[in-house]
């Protein structure tokens, strides 16, 4: 079996736990004191909750930290289906195992998927903190119209029949270089690790643990749609982005500012010389950020 | 008959047998095929479909029930008995639509009647505030309205606006409106034989 990577930083979950949501069994990993105020961290599409190692540590110094694996992905079951709803009722799920109220704290998908838990459970969530997870840039005129993204979306559901996982890559390192292609900025060393924790080695090679079905998600959706659900948060949100240009980001303040303009209580911060990854590429400052914030 | 779609193992009734263009029908919010009883008057066979999680159709492992999963289900349907005329109710009509729009091919003409989940996607952020029941409160049965506003069941509607046939009924949801100008209003009296004869073009 191939040796867990090492990498700077990352400190392995010193507690698992698992959540029953709607009846799937979600995997949490845990940090710091049990008897702390708690924070969940909500990872992105095809993460897991390793991909906080390294911010979880610096934020465990004053919570306890609870990151789950959404659905589909990492060590969470995966679904018969899968919607945004589902995923955000999943968050709000695991912040009702912790006995109070509690910081929330997402990266991209999760953390869309973050504000809008402390959208529909604002008893349970004292202030949500979304890392750049504000959607990609508006569709071109070259999107098709939601009539044709159907089409799509169900001739997927049309191929899916009988297929109920990926095909095996023969080494880690065949993974790491898919992933690579589709987050450049990240270093090897890193992809590696978490690449390492998002897989399984069996017999006949290595397989992502997420769940192929996520490829074609849930039909048709537009970025503008955000702010339709961005608009009714009450409790303090601090969005935080990085500088860099990166998969789809850093987006120009003309798509941006509109979408934040709508969240009641909003403070924004900007970590320099990050990209769309900024917990992985600037953790301290990223963790001084949330920590000044949920002060 | 057991279909699949995905992972989802389904149920479609064969309601009747005839030759000539086949008739599908989608149930409303919280129904299932049984609803339709023997179905309307129609020249040709009739087929009327348990969505997931509803009659012997198969629950969905999780929940995430949406429209565009159910349209996945009405879509099985179709790929297994081929052009058809669609009719739904409530959130079958709702259904209906977006299968009407998003498959011109396949979809020969479509009846949109009132019931129980017309709202489909729904106009407004939603979640477990009220949520609308399949099997009371359990979130593994939740019919889930996620953020869609009006105009995107009008593209459908406007997409679907040479086959499209509604029913008006009390209390219409947002996206109603903009289906009726490019949708024909029909009455219950004649709305399936209005369906047939736009079926056949």
């Amino acid at each position: 079996m191939t040796v867990e990577p090492d990498f700077p930083g990352a400190v392995p979950p010193e507690r698992r736990s698992t959540v029953v949501s709607a009846g799937l069994r979600l995997g949490c990993l845990e940090w710091g004191d049990p008897a702390a105020p708690p924070l969940v961290l909500c990872h992105g599409m095809w993460d897991h909750a390793r991909s906080f190692s390294v911010l979880a540590p610096l934020l465990a110094r004053r919570y306890r930290v609870v990151a789950l694996d959404a659905r589909g992905h990492g060590d969470s079951d995966w679904a018969a289906a899968y919607s945004w709803p589902s995923d955000v009722r999943d968050i709000v799920a695991v912040l009702g195992t912790l006995g109070r109220p509690a910081h929330l704290v997402g990266h991209s998908k999760g953390g869309g998927q973050a504000t809008d838990a402390a959208r529909v459970a604002p008893d349970r969530v004292r202030r949500v903190v979304n890392v750049d997870g504000f959607g990609p840039p508006p569709f071109g005129p070259e999107e098709p119209p939601a009539p044709a993204q159907l089409a799509k979306f169900l001739d997927a559901r049309r191929s899916l029949a009988g297929r109920n996982g990926w095909r095996p890559y023969g080494a880690l390192d065949d993974l790491v270089e898919r992933r690579r292609v589709q987050n450049p900025r990240l270093s090897r060393d890193w992809l590696r690790f978490l690449v390492f924790h998002g897989a399984r080695e069996a017999g006949d090679g290595w397989r992502w643990k997420a769940d192929p079905q996520m490829t074609h998600w849930t039909g048709p959706w537009r970025p503008e749609w955000i702010a339709l659900s961005h608009a009714h948060v009450r409790v303090p949100m601090l969005a935080v982005v990085g500088s860099e240009p990166d998969t789809w980001g850093p987006l120009p303040e003309a798509v941006l500012g509109p979408r934040l303009a709508v969240v009641p209580n909003l403070t924004r911060v900007t970590i320099l010389g990050a990209g769309h990854f900024v917990h992985v590429e600037r953790p301290v400052e990223t963790a001084d950020a949330i920590l000044d914030f949920l002060d | 008959m057991r279909i699949a779609h995905a992972r989802l193992t389904l149920e479609l009734h064969e309601v009747r047998q005839a030759a000539g263009a086949p008739l599908l029908l989608l149930h409303a919010l919280a129904g299932s095929s049984a609803d339709w009883g023997g179905g309307p008057a129609w020249p040709g066979a009739v087929w009327a479909l348990d969505f997931s999680g509803h009659g012997r159709s198969e629950p969905v492992a999780g929940g995430a029930y949406t429209a565009e999963l159910l349209a996945g289900d009405a879509d099985a349907a179709l790929a297994k008995i081929g052009p058809a005329a669609v009719a739904g109710k409530g959130l079958g009509a709702y259904v209906a639509l977006l299968v009407a729009g998003a498959r011109p091919d396949v979809v020969r003409a479509a009846l949109l009647l009132p019931g129980a989940g017309l709202a489909g996607g729904g106009p407004a952020p939603y979640l477990d505030a009220s949520p609308e029941p399949l099997e009371m409160t359990d979130p593994a049965h939740t019919f889930e309205r996620d953020v869609r506003p009006p105009e995107y069941a009008a593209s459908f509607a406007r997409a679907a606006r040479r086959i499209l046939l509604v029913e008006d009924g009390p209390e219409p949801p947002p996206w109603w409106r903009a289906v009726r100008p490019p949708g024909e209003t029909v009455a219950a009296t004649d709305a399936f034989s209005r369906l047939a004869a736009r079926a056949r073009g």
